[in-house]
């Protein structure tokens, strides 16, 4: 991190810290009170977009682990919430177990389940690993329909809202709080997995595994482990999803979602703490609220284009925003945002 | 028996079709170690114009396939020259993320200029249906192999004989030394490209004469990936024989499976075969191994 | 190069803020004018727009015939809000959160995909919702779901009753099969048939499931010809069915044995695809009558559609979409004669109480001008608006009607436990 003229580090926890200055600190307690203030001015449906958002992070955050630090292509994201959902509702609606220790089980067995389908990761790496995961997610959503004993089948499963106790969240305003809650304890997490031990083994595999092999880091349990962390936060979003949406079904968790995951990663910045966030923003914004809510009727209303036109709208801009995000910048909006933050370091200065 | 008879015949005939797309994969694959995800979504625009010439063009057919080749002709070179050149030397994620773009930018694309979502080919094959033994097999399917296997001869002659199927085998293996070589690897790309776009416009006539023209076009490109897998991504011998494997399984499996495990496991099978096989033999029967080294 | 870069991202950045500082701007705060709002969640685009379009567009043109030319209901223009889903559940359910916010008195929705996504909305706040394309679970257990019209389910039980009236000559419990699609659409044939045939008098001797992509159903055709069915019973989308109608025809089922199609995949799309050979004789099942038919609201109806949506002539999804529109204005003209404009425009629980309890559960053999069977809400264990629909055949590739109005039997799925 570049650090303002004069301050320097003279002990290891000073060295690694995120926040370092006082200015800093400002900035952040100033972001924090901006977001835990939203429901003070953002309408009550802005809300609703911005909890969708928050646990689209958190799957996308599982990815970025897998995908970005570890380099396990996986194009199955969207099954391994399914299996975090579908866990949460077995237990709290089948059993009655309390939400949040279901919350937890969802987690571990959607990363088990990963855990399971990264066992090839042994064998391929690259494409041939990408195929697996398009598998798995079929798999799965497949064993989702057929299982009808446990899972009802296409009927879907009810979930209510998450409860502590007698408290329930039950509306907007609090899922908000307790979406965004848990999405900044998962960033947190994923940051600082990201700068430890495991972290810096991850980005050894995903560059040179053989290398990495040769330096003694055991590649093959670095990778099951990528696999299980990244489906544990894919269970955790699936948990959080079945009970904002309060029923689902396997139609819930395509496959279109899962290459939507991967686009909208790249879009963000592979690798990158704050890629996630800054990509499922802006891609959540646009294809959530700004195509459907904001465009669409204004194009009907005027009646002008013809009848396929604002349907195929929306694919068409998001594949162009990947390919040409893929051209111009490969790096992503994190990289952007950097460049950004180096240049307002720097400014008039434009070395 | 006569059950099986007819398992093993729309098992042998369906594979065919999923070789045949699979051999488009191949050939991206083969020659650029790009993996095409948007192989589905080629297969439907070049169904869909296939649709818009013969139909709302209303030329006659045979003017309508060469003007939908020529077609498929100028969108490999306009998807080459236009998403994978400037991409040329980055890591294989982006190239696999550039194909998912396309898919998407594909499919928003036929959905804009062709709003009806489904529709039909006028009939190019005859109707009736043909009896082996006690089997029936509708003559689609004897075309789409036959189709197949011819086009299997072509690439695999063309891939080992030919000056530029050479160059291309060279350039996947590495492009460094090709281009050390003088050889112009943009040219290489654009031609291999085209020939996937005019095997993908191929397999799309055939299959959409089958089923109609509908989005589930998209899917029949995923259950060519396990034949891919089975059959190795870089050999085309891999696809032909892949291809039946697959269907065989799928059909005569099913056929068995249902009564035991219920109905739905014939779409289960290509997926649970991908995983077998990922664990037994990654690259796959005829697939050639990669060895690494430092 | 830095520099454009820069520039760029900035000007992106200001954009964005500026952008989003002028959506919080005209987020919704409620207007002075009271005016009775209704709702439409549409999927307008995505994988259902050939279905969405036509409907979405007749609910809209229908809308537009109501205020423009009948002045409203009673005179009180109605406002529409309509969002498009995408066919997304995700967007479907923000969007009835922001129906619900945008002060709705209750609102449609079209696919039953939007429409279970939008169930915990519309049931928590007690936010009625009429269903164009129901499902079993959204009205069994009756909360405040609304189906505008007869389920797959009950296509199936009609076709049923109607086979066993009309077509089966023989002694005994005729053997049927079903080929049904692994999605919802398949399914509510699957569980109607589970709950009702022993009742209606048929044995279920086998049931195939197929995929909307499949390429070939001669396999589980000669699974099903193995059991020697006397009928078949298709539910799926045209594609699939075609491609099933032309294996069968293959195998020599057709002709031979009855064939009926379920209301998602009967329509002109599968004469064409099957062809007039293969497709002769099928039976079909639909809820609305047919382009052309002498009933009183087609004049007005071919009237819009002509001049502002033609592609959707001979369309039979523009027909439910029209008459959707117009149970919404008889659920409002049955609420004003109880109840006030000020109440139904209030946007809040007493206006969502209003419009149920003296909206919906008033409306009472409505005939929607004729274009579909009698609505009917007031039976609080049948929450389905028509409960009859056609029973049709094709006929030298043309889609001919056999009968008027045909019940479907209601099926109560809450008597089973596997249905809980």
């Amino acid at each position: 991190m570049s650090l303002p003229c004069g301050i320097r580090n003279y002990s290891y926890n000073t060295d690694t810290a995120i926040i370092r200055t006082r200015t800093q600190w400002v900035l952040f307690a100033a972001f924090l009170l901006l977001l835990f203030a939203m429901p003070l001015y953002i309408p009550r449906f802005g809300l609703d977009i911005i909890n969708l958002i928050g646990i689209t992070i958190i799957a996308v955050i599982g990815l970025n682990i897998l995908v970005g630090y570890c380099g396990q292509l996986s194009i199955g994201h969207a099954g391994f919430m399914a299996v975090g959902a579908y866990t949460t509702a077995i237990l709290t609606t089948t059993f009655g177990w309390p939400y949040f220790a279901a919350l937890i089980c969802s987690g571990i067995s959607a990363g088990l389940i990963g855990l399971l389908f990264g066992m090839p990761s042994m064998r391929v790496k690259g494409f041939y690993l990408a195929i697996t995961t398009i598998a798995a997610q079929f798999i799965i959503i497949w064993i989702i329909n057929h299982w009808t004993d446990v899972t009802r089948g296409s009927i879907g499963m009810g979930v209510a809202s998450a409860s502590v106790g007698s408290f329930q969240f039950n509306s907007e305003i609090k899922q908000f709080y307790l979406i965004t809650g848990i999405t900044a304890l998962c960033v947190l997490f994923a940051t600082n997995l990201a700068r430890g031990r495991a972290g810096r083994a991850f980005v050894a595999v995903r560059d040179n595994d053989l290398a990495a092999e040769v330096m003694g880091i055991n590649v093959f349990s670095y990778k099951l482990l990528a696999f299980f962390l990244g489906c544990f936060f894919a269970g955790i979003a699936g948990s959080l999803f079945a009970q904002w949406r309060g029923n689902i079904t396997a139609e819930d968790f395509t496959f279109s979602q899962s290459i939507l995951y991967v686009g909208i990663l790249i879009i963000g910045g592979l690798g990158t703490s704050i890629g996630p966030i800054l990509g499922v923003g802006t891609m959540g914004l646009l294809l959530y609220w700004l195509l459907p809510v904001v465009l669409t009727p204004a194009l009907e209303g005027m009646n002008i284009m013809p009848s396929g036109f604002s349907s195929g709208l929306g694919p068409m801009i998001f594949g162009t925003i990947m390919i040409l995000s893929l051209v111009l910048e490969p790096r992503g909006l994190a990289h952007l945002w950097s460049l950004f933050k180096a240049s307002y370091r720097l400014w008039p200065f434009s070395y | 028996m006569t059950q099986l008879l007819q398992y093993t015949i729309t098992g042998l005939a369906v594979g065919m079709i999923y070789a045949l797309i699979a051999l488009g994969f191949a050939l991206i694959w083969k020659s650029s170690r790009v993996a095409n995800l948007a192989l589905g979504q080629l297969v439907l625009i070049s169904s869909w114009f296939t649709y818009g010439m013969l139909t709302q063009a209303k030329l006659p057919i045979w003017l309508g396939l060469i003007v939908t080749i020529l077609f498929a002709i100028f969108l490999g070179w306009l998807i080459e020259r236009f998403t994978l050149r400037p991409l040329i030397g980055q890591p294989a994620l982006s190239l696999i993320a550039v194909t998912l773009g396309l898919a998407y930018f594909l499919e928003g694309l036929v959905t804009v200029i062709w709003p009806v979502s489904v529709a039909k080919l006028p009939a190019l094959f005859p109707q009736e249906p043909v009896n082996i033994g006690t089997a029936v097999i509708s003559q689609e399917y004897l075309w789409a192999a036959g189709v197949s296997l011819l086009l299997f001869a072509i690439l695999s002659v063309f891939f080992k004989f030919h000056k530029m199927g050479i160059a291309m085998r060279a350039t996947a293996d590495d492009q460094l030394a090709i281009q050390a070589c003088a050889v112009p690897i943009t040219r290489i790309f654009s031609m291999s490209w085209i020939f996937a776009c005019i095997v993908a416009a191929i397999g799309g006539v055939l299959v959409s004469s089958i089923g109609g023209i509908t989005n589930a076009l998209v899917e029949t490109g995923f259950k060519s990936f396990s034949v891919v897998i089975l059959g190795g991504m870089d050999s085309f011998l891999g696809c032909i024989i892949a291809g039946p494997i697959i269907g065989l399984c799928e059909n005569v499996g099913a056929g068995y499976l249902t009564g035991i495990i219920g109905p739905g496991i014939k779409d289960l099978i290509p997926f649970v075969i991908i995983i077998i096989v990922m664990m037994i033999k990654p690259y796959g029967l005829f697939g050639e191994e990669r060895i690494e080294r430092i | 190069m830095r520099h454009y870069k820069i520039g760029a991202v900035t000007t992106v950045m200001v954009f964005v803020f500026i952008f989003s500082l002028l959506a919080g701007c005209t987020s919704p705060v409620a207007p002075a004018a009271k005016a009775i709002k209704v709702g439409f969640n549409i999927p307008f685009t995505g994988p259902a727009a050939e279905k969405g379009q036509p409907i979405g567009q007749g609910e809209l043109d229908a809308m537009k015939y109501i205020n423009d030319e009948l002045g409203g209901v009673n005179g009180n223009k109605i406002e529409v809000v309509w969002y498009d889903t995408k066919y997304d559940s995700n967007q479907a359910t923000t969007n009835a959160k922001k129906l619900l916010a945008d002060g709705c008195a209750f609102f449609t929705a079209v696919s039953s995909k939007d429409a279970v996504a939008s169930q915990k909305i519309a049931n928590d706040n007690g936010f009625p919702c009429l269903v164009v394309f129901s499902s079993p679970s959204l009205t069994h257990p009756s909360e405040h779901m609304y189906a505008q019209l007869p389920d797959y389910g009950d296509d199936w039980a009609a076709f049923t009753k109607y086979y066993m009236q009309n077509i089966w000559k023989g002694n005994g419990k005729p053997k049927m099969a079903l080929e049904i699609a692994n999605t919802p659409t398949g399914y509510g044939v699957r569980d109607a048939a589970r709950a009702a045939a022993a009742d209606l008098g048929v044995e279920i001797v086998a049931v195939e499931e197929h995929t909307a992509t499949t390429m070939s159903e001669t396999d589980s055709l000669t699974r099903i010809q193995a059991k020697n069915p006397d009928v078949l019973f298709i539910s799926s989308t045209p594609a699939p069915t075609s491609v099933i109608l032309k294996n069968a025809y293959d195998l020599k089922m057709m002709p031979g044995i009855t064939v009926g199609c379920a209301h998602a995949s009967f329509t002109k799309a599968l004469v064409d695809l099957a062809g007039p050979t293969v497709s002769q004789g099928v039976y079909g099942v639909f809820p609305t009558v047919s382009w052309g038919d002498d009933v009183p609201g087609m004049a007005k109806m071919t009237e819009y559609a002509k001049a502002r949506h033609p592609e959707f002539i001979g369309n039979g999804d523009y027909i439910t979409g029209w008459a959707s529109s117009l149970i919404n204005a008889e659920i409002i003209r049955q609420a004003l004669k109880t109840s006030t404009v000020d109440v139904l425009s209030g946007g809040d629980a007493a206006a969502w109480k209003a419009a149920e309890e003296q909206g919906f559960l008033q409306v009472k053999g409505y005939d929607v001008q004729g274009l579909h069977g009698p609505v009917d809400f007031s039976n609080p264990l049948d929450k389905r608006g028509s409960k009859s629909v056609k029973i049709f055949q094709v006929q030298d590739g043309k889609i001919v009607s056999l009968t008027g109005w045909v019940d479907a039997p209601l099926i109560q799925y809450e008597k089973f436990d596997w249905f809980k």
